[in-house]
């Protein structure tokens, strides 16, 4: 048969596919019907993920840059120079950068190179700040850094929740799922500023000011603690945490949230009510580019538990993973804070499994995140070993470029390679097997099913290469062997071998084995509520940043497609300079027309987009979707944190006609 | 045509002397996800006539998801294009085609054949194929053949049809070259009930449709007409509109959409390759013109413009048939819920109420 069953590779859904393989070349995709989570739909991006893999955009050989110039060379070669380099640098002072799209296998043996043999904690996962907390907070309230219950609960949920970002393009056929819920019947309801088709397919669309997420959801936790007042079945009161949890609720005025929200008070209480009716209720919300600071998702967490849905059969809280594998490298420890299947670092009973695994000289320790070390002017940084970088907010260009050493490993071309002293050509998931873990923390095996193109080899390949060629010798021979050390190195995954996800078709949820479930289930600490400030005279309206359909990755993937590439080229020709969102009455009044250049001025920067004129927006509030590269550079990183706070991010701006 | 019976333990024999001459294609079940396909087979004997519908269509033998139609090399030094085309075409017997997924053949013929310009790479394929039909005798749940006049028997466009008649098949030569397989195959010719045994299996067929073709799908042919005489509200391709993902899957498993791309893509070994690739009309850089016109920009036109070509122009106000088959794999896939049925039932709401 020439389809052959694997996993999507984009977003964190985990769809399963068939790939129609001829003669030695991935020649085009299907969905699987039987398929656990896809059950036989794709989006406009598993679609056309044939024409990705077939581009001849890929970096095609090793080379290293001499004299200026990148110059293919032998593997040998590069490697020996890459080893040797990077060991004149302390572990300190190199980071390693991976990739949330990368396989399991090539995360931890990344993990284990860094850690184990160039002794460097720093180690981070590529725009991973937002999932980063996130797996916290359902770490500290669940008592798993992952997804609380299943994408499959939403098919039999009475009330589904969806915060944030415009899941039908994010997650499409997570939203699907919901959209199918709403047409048998239950209750779907999305908190965002913006109208998207998530809330135009949602029964209640709570549509707040920008910046007031978090108010919305203190004000529906308080409606429910208040409805629960005095009843002896004051169920959350017995909940761990719960303490500064009733004292965050305190300082929430319900008198003041339609003023400060723009949602009047009786549709939150009746949102409330029928949520807490709800015998089975389903939270989304999403995580990546756009996602949710801490104290959002704390609030979203406490919500659940206040609600009585933790521990309740069919109940699910869902952080919906933008990229293939952000689950997966979370839990195989990439991140400056833990190590493969631990807890927040120090971890007694992780340090001494890696002792064991690693050897007694491998650093256990927290390192910092590579984004603040490239920050910081005065930290020592001083290498880099980046795996798949997605060019989507080059911040530290300036700092990229005065680094001693950096090493660019990845399948398709991308402009970082400019930066690097040596590059790698990396396989892609159809040409190695490899693992992926999804949103619900299904673990997927995708196998290989052609060889790999141009002279490209798996990563885990080539950091076992470098591993040797320092004197650590690694026992792998095949990515089969790195993943059984991960289900001994991450006790959740125990069990999950290449064997046993082959013979489980859809593959593995975990925990496994003989790990405890989830719980027990506490309040975690979301700070204190607090309305947005007021907008001054100055800079009347806020500005929101966020993306739009085609611009997934600053569309360096995208681009190497032939579909979704034209249709982000459809968007970029109609809006070359970028593009705002505004109010029909603020155009109105501004005198704005469609399709014409406004100047946004904030207080530290200024942009000059074209408008386009939408009621999607609320009055006094205008999107900025990024998807031209120059908005972020001229506009967004001078307003330091407000890319890291995401959807969160309120940037007060004024309009000026041009 | 003279009929024949070909006993079920011949089947195999029927399949090799296909299989000498010709590439098998034809449903098979996976083996690890349990998905049917219509696809390659090294030999006959993976392939299931019994098999339920398959998800993909058979279209993709005539009409590559991927397909390289030529290749070129320019040479600088004497400005010189050197253009070299594809003959790679093999013969193909498609086995076990469905009537539904014929008709979308017959489609494509006359899209890509029956116009002043002719598909030179269509046509490559479409002359080297042998089509092995079956006849349904057991709908599945999506299945609406029967309200779009496209199954469960195959009228034309086989050169071999099969009928289960139970211990052996019916075999209908609908070609010349069909006629001479069953002479070199020596089969037995059918006896004088044959006609009226596959009658009855086709009516018992069609009388299973009943419970299934339910309310809206008996609509189609009042589809037909409110969309062919514009009486479709906006409201509704709104509403219809709204729902629409925008994946583009309907168009990739529907057995008569045939719109396509083309690209031409350098080689990093050198060269060009010119390929054609799938496209779909849901999305919005399909309609795109120069001067930033877009005649289909709003979703709900975009939407529309494929029920439309379904259920009216090109193929109804062209040929006197819809270029819906009735295959039901568009409800299967789609994201949204709006698969050919729900549109129909959208449609009779806005008449009905």
């Amino acid at each position: 048969m020439s389809y052959q069953t694997g996993v999507c590779n984009f977003c964190g859904t985990g769809c399963g596919h068939l790939m129609q393989v001829e003669n030695g070349a991935v020649r085009g995709v299907f969905p699987s019907s039987t398929h656990p989570v896809g059950r036989g739909r794709l989006c406009v991006r598993g679609w056309h993920i044939h024409e990705l893999l077939n581009t001849e955009e890929r970096i095609s050989r090793p080379q290293l840059r001499t004299d200026g110039a990148l110059i293919p060379v032998f593997w040998d070669r590069a490697l020996d120079e890459v080893a040797l380099r990077l060991a004149g640098f302390s572990g300190g002072e190199i980071g390693f950068w991976a990739s949330p799209r990368s396989s399991n296998e090539d995360i931890y043996s990344m993990v284990r190179l860094a850690r184990a043999v160039f002794r460097s904690p720093n180690i981070s996962l590529q725009s991973d700040a937002w999932y980063r907390s996130t797996v916290e907070v359902l770490r500290e309230g669940s008592g798993r850094p992952g997804a609380y219950g299943s994408i499959s609960d939403i098919r039999n949920a009475d009330f589904i929740l969806v915060v944030g970002t415009d899941l039908t393009r994010q997650n499409p056929i997570i939203a699907s799922d919901i959209h199918f819920a709403a047409r048998r019947g239950a209750d779907v309801v999305t908190l965002s500023t913006r109208k998207t088709q998530m809330s135009r397919l949602s029964g209640t669309h709570l549509q707040n000011r920008p910046g007031t997420k978090k108010m919305v959801l203190a004000a529906l936790a308080k409606v429910l603690l208040e409805a629960d007042r005095g009843g002896a079945s004051s169920a959350a009161v017995s909940i761990e945490g719960s303490d500064a949890f009733l004292k965050e609720m305190e300082g929430v005025n319900l008198d003041r949230i339609e003023q400060d929200c723009g949602l009047p008070l009786p549709t939150l209480r009746e949102t409330a009510l029928r949520l807490k009716a709800a015998p089975k209720a389903v939270f989304v919300f999403s995580t990546g580019i756009s996602g949710l600071n801490r104290e959002t998702v704390a609030l979203i967490w406490n919500l659940f538990l206040v609600a009585g849905k933790a521990g309740r059969d069919g109940c699910a809280i869902l952080p919906a993973t933008g990229v293939s594998n952000l689950a997966g490298a979370n839990d195989c420890g990439a991140g400056p804070g833990v190590l493969p299947g631990s807890g927040p670092l120090p971890d007694e009973a992780a340090a001494a499994r890696f002792k064991g695994l690693w050897g007694a000289e491998a650093e256990i320790g927290p390192g910092r995140p590579v984004e603040d070390l490239l920050a910081d002017a005065s930290s020592k940084i001083k290498a880099l070993v980046v795996c798949d970088h997605d060019p989507e907010i080059n911040l530290y260009a300036d700092r990229l470029k005065s680094l001693e050493y950096v090493v660019y490993l990845g399948s398709y071309a991308n402009p970082f390679t400019d930066l690097a002293q040596a590059v790698l050509p990396t396989t892609t998931f159809v040409e190695a097997d490899g693992t992926y873990t999804n949103t619900e923390r299904r673990i997927q095996l995708n196998r290989r099913k052609v060889d790999p193109r141009f002279e490209s080899r798996p990563a885990w390949e080539i950091f076992s290469a470098l591993a040797a060629r320092r004197g650590a010798f690694w026992p792998f021979r095949s990515s089969a062997d790195v993943q059984e050390e991960i289900t001994r190195a991450v006790p959740a995954y125990a069990g999950a071998t290449h064997a046993a996800l082959e013979a489980a078709f859809g593959g593995i949820q975990w925990p496994l084995g003989a790990e405890r479930p989830f719980g027990p289930f506490r309040f975690v600490e979301a700070g204190l509520v607090s309305g947005p400030a007021p907008a001054g005279d100055e800079f009347p309206l806020r500005l929101m940043a966020g993306k739009s359909y085609y611009y997934w990755h600053q569309n360096n993937i995208m681009k190497k497609t032939f579909i979704p590439r034209r249709e982000y080229n459809a968007l970029l020709l109609l809006y070359p300079q970028g593009l705002v969102d505004v109010h029909p009455d603020d155009a109105a009044a501004l005198g704005l027309r469609d399709k014409r250049p406004v100047r946004v001025v904030s207080a530290r920067g200024a942009m000059t987009p074209l408008v386009r004129v939408t009621d999607e927006v609320p009055p006094g509030t205008v999107y900025a979707p990024y998807f031209v590269g120059a908005m972020i550079p001229d506009f967004l990183v001078p307003h330091a944190g407000a890319v890291e706070r995401g959807e969160d991010a309120v940037i007060p701006v004024r309009l000026e006609k041009v | 045509m003279t009929m024949h019976l070909l006993a079920k333990s011949d089947v195999p024999r029927f399949l090799s002397a296909l299989s000498g001459r010709f590439e098998m294609y034809g449903p098979q079940v996976h083996p690890e996800s349990g998905d049917v396909f219509f696809d390659l087979a090294a030999d006959g004997s993976r392939i299931r006539l019994d098999a339920p519908i398959p998800v993909n269509s058979p279209k993709f033998a005539v009409f590559p998801h991927w397909e390289r139609i030529l290749s070129y090399a320019y040479d600088r030094e004497n400005k010189e294009v050197k253009i070299i085309p594809e003959d790679l075409v093999r013969p193909k017997a498609l086995v076990g085609v469905r009537a539904c997924d014929l008709t979308g053949l017959l489609c494509f013929d006359r899209f890509f054949l029956g116009q002043e310009f002719v598909d030179e790479f269509y046509r490559a394929h479409r002359r080297k194929i042998f089509i092995v039909s079956v006849t349904c005798t057991a709908p599945f749940p999506q299945c609406f053949c029967v309200c779009t006049d496209s199954g469960p028997y195959a009228a034309e466009g086989y050169d071999v049809n099969l009928t289960d008649l139970g211990e052996s098949y019916l075999l209908e030569p609908g070609s010349e070259a069909g006629r001479a397989l069953a002479a070199e195959l020596g089969l037995a010719e059918a006896g004088p009930d044959a006609a009226r045994r596959r009658d009855e299996a086709v009516d018992r067929s069609i009388s299973l449709f009943e419970a299934k073709a339910v309310e809206n799908k008996a609509w189609i042919s009042r589809a037909v007409n409110r969309l062919t005489t514009g009486f479709v509200k906006n409201e509704t391709w709104e509403y219809i509109g709204k729902q629409c993902f925008e994946c583009g899957a309907c168009s990739f498993v529907c057995p008569s959409c045939s719109c396509f791309n083309i690209e031409d893509v350098n080689r990093q070994s050198g060269g060009t390759d010119r390929l054609r690739t799938w496209d779909s009309c849901s999305f919005e850089g399909y309609a795109r013109m120069a001067g930033e016109h877009n005649p289909r920009r709003p979703v709900e036109d975009r939407r529309n413009k494929r029920f439309f070509c379904k259920l009216s122009y090109s193929q109804s106000k062209k040929y006197l048939r819809p270029g819906c088959v009735g295959c039901g794999r568009c409800v299967r896939v789609c994201p949204g819920d709006i698969g050919m049925t729900n549109v129909v039932t959208a449609i009779r709401r806005d008449i009905t109420g």
